[in-house]
């Protein structure tokens, strides 16, 4: 090509970056406006597409995927309004998804920093799932329902309830059961919780839910752990010593070091504020009252 | 139709089948297996537990989809680029009967879209099983299905291009692909406008071709058996509805003037 | 209807609809009244726009008429009986363009039912005779018109026809090729085939037909042998005399025109004794002397009037 022309179409290749860069610098200011459109309404476009509706399903729940992933890679702690509608839109689109429903609950019901801490929204979720006539008899929806209820809602009778619901499902492990009746033990909780996020750890495939699992587990454990040191300060309180405000220092009265830090390595610290001992302020597991 | 006509609508056929592969029509072939192989790599890595269903759900609509385009857009052109190029005349001084001709056209065309989809669905399995997934030979009721809608659709591109210019008709064929498709709209507006005579909604409903009925993809991919009976009594209906087209089709084209 | 015609037509009338926003007909042939016997070569002549394609589309069942009626080789143009025994050759031919011109011909063989043999026969055969053998296997979408035009001969004659119809056979051909088809038309003839073409290019029929039907407007002017319409006795003579000026010659003998050197003069037979005597005196030369006899041209001229302004036809191409 001759020289001139070339000249005149790279000076044009190049100005398209530097313009685009201007209107992205421009567009930035309204992106969080922007996050709210083109999301749709999911009734509207079942209709829209018929035939592909599933496939549209599939489409939306990568996007509610990627949506929760960016959340929590990009945007630490920031809400997520946009994951409610998404996973709606989708079990609209396919309502036979199961997947949406169950791992759509956890996303949600999950407290911030990990989740979008809305878990009524997650319950309703499933609620709808189980609804549908496909899913209706599938003893997981009801596993997930009870699960969450208690771990995240605290609503142990409601959990058993849901438990023995899917319990009677054709196909339902007898742990479901036998899961439902300790709930409603009294002192039964701290050890139901426990079998249950334990559970929900060899449920899940490798990846991110099954980190959240242990991740649960490991926080439940240094809870255990915190009560016991809260008894011991209160003994030391009793016998007329000041309790130390650093977990570490209990070890002069024979406390063994693994119950003075948590799963990360954290030392517990005494929280004014909480009347207890409490993760360490870096520690991951750390949340505010 | 005797010997001689048989061979006549073979001759047709075989030369539609030489110029679409000649013509390049197949190359959307290519664009397919890199979209499906792009997608069933990519999806894994977007997806939690999805990817076989995404595969899968990807692959039947884009064979849905193009096949459809195609059908509909090269359905077209045959009898309408024909007459407007006159390459027909010398072809009907021939004795060719003009119903020879609109059978060998369509055969030609069904035969390359039919080459088509089972080089589309060798990619789907190709993709699923590069993806590490078990070979699921369920995934061909679904096939047939689509393999009925295109019939369906080449033999109203037949009509369509027989009765107006190339745009029009397909234009019109297209059309008839999504009204068909919303045919349970239909149905149901006889409960949604009370006011209209329920006749014609009913009308409506039976006289567009219902592309729902060819539509298995949702119980292939959820694992649900697809009865034989069911695939039998679509067949039956694409073959009747592809009989009244070209019947129609044979009919406009025998009274028309080539000009 | 006589069976030893090739074609007869009676009051064959068929109007098209004209116009975008108001549709009227307008008639291109009214009543053609028409008869070519067998072994004969017909010519259908008139300017643009007189009604010749739309005769041979009727003719060839492409086209339905309004009214009146055909037979083809003793046949009703309906039944398709007659078609193994016809070839036809449209006007600006279009073939497919991504076969080879071997692959056409042998696909027109298919239609006509002949065996592979018999195709691959034929094919090399009227390839080689239309001068197109060494192009055989070149994909169509590279054939010049003249080219697209000698296929269009030779896929006419796949199948031996006893008729032939070509519509404007001569268009888009270089003399070479003219040649060709005009020797290809005669050589028919010789075979005792009948030949029905239509063209504008006046010369042609001249050389070729044995009978021409005049067309104008859709209406038959005239039809019959050549020597009827035309009167063939000649006309005046054309003289080309060289080193002599007109001032030499009688005068009243007939007009003069210079041509450089040359002197061109048109004179009555009867006056050429003396034209030439003139110019020998004066010392001219006599470069030729042509006798003419009244051309179609003239007899268009005359006929016709001058031509209209949607008509035009010519004397060479």
């Amino acid at each position: 090509m001759r020289p001139w022309p070339a000249l005149v179409l790279a000076l044009l290749g190049a100005a398209v970056p530097l313009v685009q860069q201007r209107i992205d610098a421009r567009q930035d200011r309204w992106r969080a406006q922007a996050e709210s459109l083109y999301v749709g309404d999911g009734r509207a476009l079942r209709r829209l597409l018929p035939g592909f509706e599933v496939l549209a399903a599939d489409l939306y729940w990568l996007r509610a995927v990627q949506y929760y992933g960016g959340k929590l890679a990009f945007e630490v702690g920031q809400p997520m309004p946009l994951l409610a509608p998404l996973l709606e839109i989708t079990t609209t689109l396919d309502p036979r998804l199961e997947i949406a429903y169950r791992y759509g609950a956890i996303f949600l019901c999950e407290p911030p920093p990990r989740g979008a801490g809305d878990c009524p929204a997650g319950l309703r979720l499933l609620e709808k799932g189980v609804a549908t006539e496909h899913l209706r008899h599938a003893w997981g929806m009801y596993q997930d329902l009870g699960y969450f209820r208690f771990l995240y809602m605290k609503d142990a009778a409601g959990a058993s309830r849901d438990l023995m619901r899917g319990a009677s499902e054709p196909g339902a492990p007898p742990t479901l059961a036998s899961l439902a009746g300790s709930l409603l033990e009294k002192g039964g909780e701290a050890r139901a919780a426990r079998r249950i996020w334990k559970d929900l750890y060899e449920q899940y495939p490798e990846g991110y839910l099954r980190d959240n699992a242990r991740f649960n587990l490991r926080r439940l454990e240094a809870l255990d752990a915190i009560e016991q040191l809260n008894e011991v300060g209160q003994r030391l309180v009793a016998a007329g010593q000041s309790r130390p405000k650093r977990a570490e220092d209990l070890a002069r009265w024979g406390v063994p070091p693994g119950l003075l830090r948590d799963s990360t390595g954290v030392p517990f610290e005494w929280d004014e504020a909480r009347d207890s001992y409490y993760f360490g302020r870096s520690s991951e597991f750390w949340r505010p009252r | 139709m005797d010997g001689g006509g048989l061979r006549r609508v073979l001759a047709v056929a075989t030369n539609t089948y030489r110029e679409t592969v000649r013509e390049r029509v197949l190359y959307n072939l290519v664009f397919f297996a890199v979209l499906m192989i792009l997608s069933g790599l990519l999806l894994k890595e977007l997806s939690i537990r999805q990817d076989e269903k995404i595969v899968k759900d990807v692959g039947l609509g884009a064979m849905e989809i193009f096949g459809t385009a195609i059908a509909a857009f090269i359905g077209v052109g045959l009898v309408s680029k024909e007459i407007e190029r006159r390459s027909l005349y010398p072809l009907l001084a021939k004795p060719l009967g003009r119903g020879e001709f609109l059978l060998g056209k369509y055969l030609g065309l069904c035969f390359t879209l039919m080459v088509n989809l089972a080089v589309m669905t060798a990619g789907l399995y190709l993709t699923l099983a590069w993806t590490g997934r078990r070979l699921d030979p369920a995934l061909l009721a679904a096939v047939w299905g689509i393999a009925l809608q295109l019939l369906l659709v080449v033999a109203f591109a037949l009509l369509f291009s027989t009765l107006t210019s190339p745009l029009l008709a397909a234009t019109c064929t297209l059309a008839l692909v999504v009204a068909g498709r919303f045919s349970d709209v239909v149905r149901n507006m006889r409960e949604l406008l009370p006011d209209v005579p329920a006749w014609l909604p009913t009308l409506v409903y039976y006289a567009v071709p219902n592309y729902r009925n060819f539509d298995f993809k949702a119980h292939v991919v959820y694992r649900d058996a697809v009865p034989l009976g069911d695939l039998a009594w679509a067949s039956l209906y694409a073959a009747v509805y592809v009989a009244l087209a070209l019947g129609l089709a044979l009919q406009v084209f025998r009274r028309r003037d080539l000009n | 209807m006589n069976d030893g015609c090739a074609i007869v037509t009676e009051g064959l009338t068929k109007s098209y609809p004209h116009g975008h926003v108001v549709r009227h007909l307008r008639p291109a042939l009214r009543g053609l009244d028409l008869r070519v016997e067998r072994g004969e070569i017909f010519g259908c002549l008139g300017p643009n726009g007189s009604g010749k394609t739309t005769t041979i589309k009727l003719l060839m069942g492409l086209i339905h008429p309004d009214s009146g009626r055909a037979t083809i080789l003793g046949q009703p143009v309906a039944a398709q009986g007659w078609r193994t025994r016809v070839g036809y050759l449209p006007e600006h031919p279009y073939f497919y363009d991504y076969l080879t011109a071997e692959e056409y011909l042998d696909y027109a063989g298919r239609l006509f039912g002949l065996d592979r043999a018999t195709r691959r026969a034929r094919r090399e055969q009227l390839l080689a005779q239309v001068g197109l053998a060494r192009s055989a296997r070149v994909p169509l979408r590279r054939y010049s018109k003249g080219m697209l035009q000698r296929l269009g001969l030779a896929q006419a004659l796949v199948n031996d026809p006893e008729l032939v119809l070509l519509d404007e056979p001569m268009s888009g051909l270089d003399p070479i090729g003219r040649r060709l088809v005009r020797d290809l038309i005669l050589d028919l003839r010789r075979q005792g085939k009948t030949v029905f073409f239509s063209t504008h290019i006046l010369s042609d029929a001249e050389t070729l037909c044995d009978r021409v039907a005049v067309l104008r407007e859709g209406a038959l002017l005239k039809a019959g042998l050549l020597s009827e319409i035309l009167d063939l006795d000649v006309a005046h003579v054309e003289v080309l005399l060289a080193s002599v000026g007109p001032e030499a010659l009688p005068a009243g003998l007939g007009p003069a025109e210079r041509l450089g050197e040359r002197l061109r003069l048109r004179l009555p037979e009867s006056g050429l004794a003396a034209a030439l005597e003139a110019a020998r005196a004066a010392g001219g030369r006599v470069l030729s002397v042509q006798p003419v006899r009244q051309s179609l041209e003239d007899f268009f001229f005359r006929e016709l009037g001058t031509p209209g302004k949607e008509e035009s036809w010519t004397v060479e191409d």
